[in-house]
């Protein structure tokens, strides 16, 4: 259950976090009580109570933060604190985030809103918070050391600065942001257009999320902090696929995407079904001049991408990072490739030995999200996620664009699977197979290949399945 | 071929040992059951007879139909083994011989037959040994103390013997549980080698990557062979100390594993140096104390103090007048001690106590002493023994158990699953060992116990257990 509802009214009995021993109950006292969210679920749009209006963005699979008006400012309050993540059914991080939940939750203010954030360091070290690609005096930006004193862990700091310039930004640590991002510490921030912006059209739906990466040894809940590159788990806002809500949205829907890129490495963001255009970047809105249609752009480190499209096309679409080790959860990139590897009789031996052992990768990896085999605890699988017609076979950086006609305006709920209208999916041929067209030999037209003196060809097989021998032909 | 030899040798000292009807080997081994209890279980008799010989095989054939635990073992060994026969034979033989010291000398009779000219002369004189017979009561006494030496020497021999036998059980045993482990080991190595095969095949696999799981299987399988000549060996080992003909060594077959460890370590009250005086090779070294001391005086009187006395009687025939003459009388032998008064013979038997009194204070202090090692030994082996079996080897079952998960996850692949399981069987192995080094230890310390120290068993890691590396590859 999301609590923001205790926020106005402070009722006081909010979820745990506000007793915290270490912060003075006196200098609380005078500060936004903290909300505190302890469901990792996507919740409907946070409309504005009060302030100037504006159209208020879901946070796929979280939440936005409340505030307090005061004297015309907007007073958030931000807890740094340790948090446990579902990051899916199954498997909890151990992470550190904002109000219970990694990332914290979004931050939704409006053109030339004076903003007062609180911020309460729970964390047994100092931290600061940086706003990512806002326009504030020096003195706000958060860089420990350069622009302030680092907050002690049980004090809190005031930042204040006007919002100035519309667009999609993200806060994070600057104080040990090494060990503090691999722990989780983050969050969105959109500043909607005071009125009408030019370059900013209004839209139906808008969906923000930050992609983040974790290094959580299977079985284990802390992410490894010192991981610099070898990340095995790759999030859509600290979840991964089966756990990542879908986008839900109607038919004919202008849809905006807006995500932001807090792992190591860059991401290119791949939608089905549809083209979009990138219409704004934390530099601001693109110029329309610069927009072109694309399915794939790719975000780098630190940037953030804002996607556009009308969702026109009915159906369940795929929607993921186009690495493809990006949409499979923790795995071993050492295990050798066993495809083609014929185990009779050596499983035997091997079963003997090891009774709990069963042949995988033999025909390649899907095996794996087949068979249901007992993992290490708190582990969630490579790959997995159930649709209508099986196994997904994915994880990690994978959700889906749910395109409905009877989606109602404003809803978010989870329609289910797609009902495909008759004769639109794919079907499996049972007429009799034309000769197929070969590949003529290589070196055809262009340079013929050099071919050292004494060195021979190397044979190369191709397996296919339901030949003969489906093992390639090799004897044993 | 040695049961025949030896019932040779048992049957002569049988008929050489006829006449002594005080010398009872049947009442000497049952004197040496009553004391090592513990190990001849009250089973050991010397077989004389072609009932006796028909039971003992009888019983030894019983034994091997089953497989054989240690207490069976020792039961076979009592039966079935020439040594100990031949040990309790010689043990009559030194019964025999010490007892025969506390016998009075027999008689001298002589007789002389002298001619000159036409007499005739025949002398007969019966003489007796008089000192014989003035320290008969000493000698008799020193006799008993001898025997009783002998009869202690038998019952250390008999312990030795069967904790030898016990130990040999023990290794036997343990060596064709790791021969078991080993063939694991060669298996999992086998099946690593023949997928990285069928991997390279299948193009899957460099050279390199085939020939590093070639080398483990290469490498296990030495290491099976080591451990199938060490399983022999130790076999064969026992089979010696059993005392098995070919024949029974074919019946022989073993329990597939050592037994549990007992719940309870024994406590070092049960092993306390209480019992000290009780040992025998403490009372051994008092007897011979005592020896020394009895023997002195006599050993010096019976030098200085040689008395003969006898009767004569001397019979004179005279041809040429056809008379005779007899003549009686007695005639006494005394050694006039005129250049050795005894002294440097009374210093060396002096000096002889001396050492006697020493040697018994020595064996008394290194008896506490062995004790205490034995049981340290002891309860260390069973200490690491346990750890093993409660610490270590659940351990290795659960990184085992985990692995297997992490294989189901595609988090390690195969070869490392079958690497780790190699891994998991060196510890198994260690814990055997470990097992194996307590029962040793306990045979060990249970001979110390009764006072017939055997070495004791290792208390140091025969390999290294927690890593496992070693042993496994």
């Amino acid at each position: 259950m999301n609590s923001r509802r205790h926020f106005l009214t402070g009722a006081g009995a909010i979820t745990g976090a506000v007793a915290a021993a270490s912060v003075s109950r006196v200098a609380m006292a005078a500060l936004p009580e903290p909300v505190i969210q302890d469901q990792p679920d996507t919740a409907p749009p946070l409309a504005p109570p009060n302030g100037r209006p504006y159209d208020p963005v879901v946070t796929l699979n979280g939440w936005t933060l409340p505030w307090r008006m005061n004297a015309g400012v907007k007073e958030f309050h931000l807890v740094a604190e340790p948090v446990v993540r579902e990051m899916a059914p199954g498997f909890k991080a151990h992470l550190w985030g904002y109000n219970g939940q990694s990332p914290g939750p979004t931050i939704e203010v409006v053109e030339g809103d004076r903003v007062r954030i609180f911020v309460t360091n729970k964390l047994p070290e100092h931290t600061t918070i940086h706003w990512h690609g806002q326009r504030l005096p020096n003195g706000m930006d958060g860089v420990v050391g350069l622009t302030q004193k680092p907050i002690p862990p049980g004090k809190t700091f005031v930042y204040e600065f006007t919002a100035r310039r519309p667009g999609t930004f993200m806060y994070h640590p600057h104080a040990d942001e090494m060990v503090q991002m691999a722990m989780g510490m983050m969050g969105f921030w959109v500043t909607h257009p005071k009125g009408r912006h030019p370059l900013i059209e209004p839209v139906d739906r808008d969906f923000v999320f930050l992609m983040s990466s974790f290094d959580i040894e299977p079985g284990s809940y802390t992410p490894k902090v010192m991981t610099m590159l070898d990340f095995n788990l790759f999030t859509f806002n600290s979840r991964i696929f089966p756990g990542i809500a879908s986008m839900n949205v109607r038919k004919g829907d202008r849809v905006r995407i807006r995500a932001g890129n807090l792992t190591m490495t860059n991401h290119p963001l791949h939608l089905h079904g549809h083209e979009f255009t990138v219409t704004g970047t934390d530099g601001g809105p693109t110029p329309p001049a610069a927009r072109w249609p694309e399915v794939t752009t790719d975000v780098a480190v630190g940037q953030m991408r804002q996607l556009e499209f009308v969702a026109d096309e009915e159906g369940d679409w795929a929607f993921h990072c186009h690495k493809s080790h990006h949409t499979m959860n923790a795995m071993g990139h050492g295990v050798p490739t066993m495809i083609g590897v014929d185990h009779r009789k050596v499983v035997k031996e091997i079963t003997d030995l090891i009774p709990d052992y069963m042949v995988m990768g033999e025909r390649g990896m899907s095996d794996m999200a087949e068979m249901e085999m007992p993992l290490p605890d708190n582990t969630a699988p490579m790959m997995a996620g159930q649709g209508p017609f099986g196994s997904l076979e994915m994880g990690g950086m994978f959700t889906v664009l749910k395109v409905r006609r009877e989606q109602p305006p404003g809803d978010y709920r989870n329609p289910d699977w797609y009902k495909h209208p008759a004769g639109t999916v794919a079907w499996e041929f049972t007429g009799s197979l034309p000769a197929s067209p070969r590949a003529p030999a290589a070196g055809n037209g262009a340079a013929p290949p050099h071919r050292p003196a004494g060195k021979q060809d190397v044979e190369v097989r191709v397996r296919k399945p339901g030949a003969a021998n489906p093992h390639g032909g090799h004897d044993h | 071929m040695p049961i025949p030899s030896l019932r040779i040798t048992a049957l002569a000292a049988a008929a050489l040992l006829a006449g002594c009807a005080t010398v009872d080997i049947d009442q000497a081994v049952g004197q040496t059951n009553e004391t090592a209890a513990g190990f001849t279980q009250g089973r050991l008799e010397l077989s004389r007879t072609a009932q006796q010989q028909e039971r003992r095989e009888r019983l030894a054939q019983q034994l091997l139909a089953e497989p054989l635990g240690q207490a069976e073992a020792v039961q076979l060994a009592l039966a079935n083994s020439p040594a100990l026969q031949a040990l309790v034979a010689q043990g009559w033989s030194d019964l025999a011989t010490a007892a025969q010291g506390g016998r009075i000398a027999n008689p001298v009779f002589s007789f002389e037959r002298v001619r000159s000219g036409s007499e005739l002369e025949i002398g007969r004189l019966l003489s007796f040994g008089l000192l014989d017979l003035l320290t008969l009561p000493q000698r008799a006494s020193l006799a008993r103390n001898q025997s009783a030496q002998a009869q202690l020497q038998l019952t250390r021999d008999v312990v030795d013997q069967v904790s030898q036998m016990r130990q040999a059980w023990v290794r036997a045993v343990a060596a064709q549980q790791q021969l078991d482990y080993a063939g694991q080991v060669n298996r999992s190595a086998q099946a690593s080698a023949e997928l990285a095969r069928r991997m390279q095949a299948a193009g899957n696999f460099s050279k390199l990557q085939r020939a590093r799981q070639q080398a483990f299987h290469a490498d296990a399988t030495a290491q099976l062979a080591t451990a199938q000549h060490a399983a022999t060996a130790a076999r064969e080992e026992l089979v010696r100390r059993l005392g098995l003909s070919d024949a029974q060594a074919a019946q022989l077959r073993l329990p597939d594993r050592l037994p549990e460890l007992p719940a309870q370590p024994r406590t070092p009250a049960e092993v306390s140096a209480a019992a000290v005086d009780q040992r025998l090779d403490v009372r051994m070294a008092r007897l011979q104390l005592d020896a020394a001391g009895r023997s002195q005086g006599l050993d010096l009187l019976t030098a200085l103090v040689d008395t003969e006395v006898g009767i004569r009687r001397d019979t004179q025939f005279d041809n040429a007048d056809g008379s005779r003459r007899t003549a009686r009388g007695w005639e006494a032998d005394i050694r006039l001690p005129l250049f050795d008064w005894g002294g440097a013979r009374r210093a060396a038997m002096d000096a002889q106590s001396l050492a006697a009194a020493h040697r018994h204070d020595d064996t008394v202090r290194a008896a506490s002493s062995q004790l205490r090692e034995g049981y340290s030994a002891y309860r260390t082996a069973w200490d690491r023994a346990r750890h093993y079996r409660d610490e270590i080897v659940p351990l290795r079952k659960t990184i085992s158990e985990e692995n297997v998960l992490r294989y189901n996850g595609m988090l390690i692949g195969v070869f490392e699953l079958l690497a780790d399981h190699r891994e998991q069987v060196g510890a198994v192995v260690a814990a055997i060992d470990a097992q194996q080094a307590f029962w040793l230890a306990d045979a060990a310390l249970s001979a110390s116990l009764i006072g017939q120290p055997l070495a004791a068993a290792p208390a140091t890691p025969l390999r290294s257990a927690a890593t496992g590396e070693a042993a496994a590859h």
